[in-house]
């Protein structure tokens, strides 16, 4: 091969991360948040938990972090919302993370519903809703997935029916998690049929006490009820609860991708795992090997958050970092995965769901098994990579 | 002795024009200006040019033309010369010199006071009438040692941490190299006088410090040979066909690819977040070990996904594949490897800090 015949060296912008300097407010938050941490794991209610986003719901502690003004903390003060930026968000979400903080109440609303609806609601929608969910008081649900339709969500078959003042939904929705203890759930259907499938998607407000919702409980392997099948058998929606246009569903829920891709929740969800295998080490001192292993682990962590930051520096910036979100999600959910496995080989200890709550073989058990799981929700990783490659391709 | 590093070695100045096709020649040109000797790199096969910022620069700016450095296999010390020598001089105190340098780390050398004091508090010899040393002892694969201008070498002396430099001619030279072919030379110093004009006794924090120096050079190295891995791989799968349609329609080609250019995020993450800390300062210890742990850590991955997606043609020489690949391989035992650096990052580490340690920045 001559020179001539090499191709221009293709540059990685796709995948550029920016720099990410957290603002002073944000440190000051960190040691706020740090504390409140420490006085709820004093009461109890920080328990340490892997995956405390899926499966600590605890809605007293919400409503202690909405006091704080920590729900919601992004949305603008004339709906209730703090008004802080996103890297600020960020730090709250991710110390809470850490401490294996039960968010998992506030946490779609905080995180999905809340956005969505100040980006995409009418401004009746905005009033209601947002000064709620900043509140603490309203708790939401997503209803995307189907049977049929995970990764492919274009191919959602839950239909919206026009009718005299409003839509009646008919159809399944699956995995939506908290649907049998939350109020409200934004529900993906057909409203209309096209040659292209990912037109004619629109998003509704469905609130889960209405008529004609029936809710299945859907079983971890751990046996817990965090997931339900949400049967829609033809629940009525009143016209001023149509999220965003007609039409645009599809549009508006990929825009949110990058939001609900690249958080901290994506490396995170085994973190408190290492922290206990830290205690145990402390307990018998760690030998050489048990430090690398340690040590390797740690300079992953470092490094995905530091990606992820930079994600949410991009998103703080107002750009849409959907290849760089991909990714995050894709490293930081095998890291998750990884983690298990590691801190089962640094200290083999045989994982035992009947062990005494918060003991290392408890959590250990837990986290693994919740772990098939973090590969898989918001997109599986092949999907993501597909994403990646494509991204750099476009460029 | 290759004929680039001879240029080097007389003139500082190397003019290779040549195709890239092999180790003994690169796409890369490298000038040693005599104006402020402020080392220029210029790529023959870009337009772009990337200068070494001058000795002034931030860690952020001499981060940034080490890593392209690295992503450009560049026949020359820069990164040695401009993230380690220069700084570790200047902060001993000790004039800088022109042209390439080199260092080394905490050899195994016997170090005595030439002139010993005749009166001595403490232990005998632990003062001298000058800091005039004899140095006896073999500093090992020292980086370019045979091109290089001076050699700082820092070494635990019976009386302390001491930096001293000296010239490749005043030892005896035995050629080495590393897998990428860049000279990594023993020197042997027989008695040698090193006088007081080039010696400092430091402060174990600044011997410390040119170890972290060491390692955040060699990772911003790895970083840019990582981005070479995923330029060159990401040229070949979409100018190559096969089947019919290019390499990087298959599935399973993409699925790889990804993860080639996520490894290379994570180190290139790693080593942009020691950017904005000084070396030497508090905060750097843990993102620095952080970042050669992880740019060691990766480097196997990323070179095993690189010559997958090149196939055969990647094993050769005809490709300019093996300057990356090569120098991954060499770079992350240098310096420290993954194991010596996680545990450094490890041992400090309690179930209550390890949070608190990971958020230090930003």
């Amino acid at each position: 091969m001559s020179p001539s015949t090499l191709s221009p060296t293709p540059t990685l912008s796709p995948i550029a991360f920016p720099d990410v300097a957290l603002p002073e407010s944000a440190r000051r938050l960190r040691a706020e948040v740090r504390a409140f941490a420490d006085e709820e794991r004093a009461r109890g209610t920080v328990l340490g938990r892997p995956d405390s986003w899926l499966a600590g719901w605890d809605p007293g502690f919400s409503r202690r972090c909405a006091e704080r003004g920590w729900v919601g903390m992004a949305l603008p003060t004339e709906y209730g919302g703090a008004g802080r930026g996103f890297l600020d968000r960020y730090v709250v979400i991710e110390e809470l993370l850490a401490a294996g903080a039960p968010v998992s109440a506030h946490w779609v609303s905080d995180r999905q519903a809340g956005p969505s609806i100040l980006q995409h609601g009418t401004e009746e929608q905005r009033r209601f809703f947002l000064p709620r969910i900043a509140a603490g008081q309203c708790f939401f649900s997503i209803g995307m997935s189907e049977k049929n339709s995970g990764s492919d969500l274009a191919s959602v078959a839950t239909r919206a029916e026009r009718t005299a003042d409003g839509w009646r939904l008919t159809g399944t929705k699956m995995w939506t998690g908290g649907a049998h203890v939350n109020d409200y759930a934004i529900v993906l259907a057909r409203t209309d049929d096209a040659e292209d499938k990912h037109a004619g998607l629109s998003q509704f407000i469905v609130d889960l006490r209405a008529p004609g919702v029936r809710i299945e409980p859907i079983r971890l392997m751990s046996g817990e009820h965090r997931f339900n099948a949400v049967h829609l058998e033809g629940v009525d929606v009143p016209d001023g609860m149509l999220l965003g246009e007609r039409g645009s569903g599809w549009k508006q829920v990929t825009g949110e991708l990058a939001f609900e891709r690249s958080g901290p929740e994506r490396y995170l969800s085994t973190f408190p795992l290492l922290v206990s295998l830290l205690r145990e080490l402390e307990q018998r001192s760690a030998t050489a090997e048990q430090l690398v292993q340690v040590g390797i682990l740690t300079a992953r962590l470092h490094s995905v958050r530091q990606l992820s930051l930079g994600v949410a520096a991009a998103l703080d910036a107002g750009h849409s970092p959907d290849t760089q979100a991909a990714l995050v999600k894709d490293l930081g959910t095998r890291l998750e995965g990884a983690l298990v496995d590691t801190v089962r080989s640094i200290l083999p200890t045989p994982a035992d769901s009947h062990a005494t709550p918060g003991s290392h073989p408890e959590l250990l058990a837990f986290a693994l098994l919740h772990s098939p799981g973090y590969t898989l929700r918001g997109g599986t990783n092949e999907i993501l990579r597909g994403i990646i490659t494509r991204g750099l391709e476009q460029h | 002795m290759n004929t680039h590093t001879a240029a080097l070695m007389n003139t500082h100045t190397i003019d290779t024009n040549a195709p890239v096709i092999s180790a003994d020649a690169y796409d890369t040109t490298a000038f040693y200006t005599d104006a402020g000797a402020v080392p220029t790199v210029t790529n023959t096969t870009a337009p772009d040019a990337v200068a070494l910022p001058s000795p002034g620069a931030s860690t952020a700016q001499l981060l940034a033309a080490a890593q392209e450095a690295g992503r450009r296999s560049v026949p020359a010390p820069l990164a040695e010369t401009a993230l380690v020598a220069r700084p570790l001089l200047r902060r001993a105190g000790l004039p800088v010199p022109d042209g390439p340098l080199s260092y080394t780390i905490a050899p195994e050398l016997t170090i005595r006071y030439a002139h010993p004091a005749p009166s001595p508090v403490g232990s005998a010899g632990c003062l001298g009438d000058d800091n005039t040393l004899l140095v006896t002892g073999t500093l090992r694969r020292v980086p370019w040692a045979r091109a290089a201008t001076a050699v700082v070498v820092l070494a635990t002396a019976p009386f302390g941490p001491v930096l001293f430099t000296l010239t490749p001619d005043q030892a005896s030279l035995t050629p080495g190299a590393n897998l990428a072919e860049e000279p990594r030379d023993d020197l042997h110093l027989a008695t040698l006088e090193i006088p007081a004009s080039h010696v400092r006794r430091i402060s174990p924090e600044l011997l410390d410090e040119a170890r972290l120096r060491a390692a955040l050079a060699r990772s911003a190295l790895i970083a840019g040979a990582a981005e070479r891995c995923v330029d060159l791989t990401v040229a070949h799968t979409t100018a190559r066909t096969q089947f019919g349609r290019p390499l990087s329609r298959f599935q399973a080609v993409k699925q790889e690819e990804a993860r080639l250019i996520e490894e290379t995020a994570l180190v290139r993450t790693a080593v942009q977040a020691a950017a904005p800390l000084d070396p030497g300062g508090p905060a750097a210890h843990v993102v620095i070990a952080a970042a050669k742990t992880q740019a060691s850590a990766s480097a196997a991955e990323i070179a095993r996904i690189a010559h997958q997606l090149h196939g055969a043609i990647g094993i050769t020489q005809l490709n300019p594949l093996h300057l990356a690949t090569t120098r991954l391989w060499s770079w992350r035992d240098e310096d420290g490897d993954e194991t010596y650096w996680a545990r450094r990052l490890a041992r400090p580490l309690t179930a209550t800090t390890l949070w608190p340690t990971l958020t230090t920045t930003p």
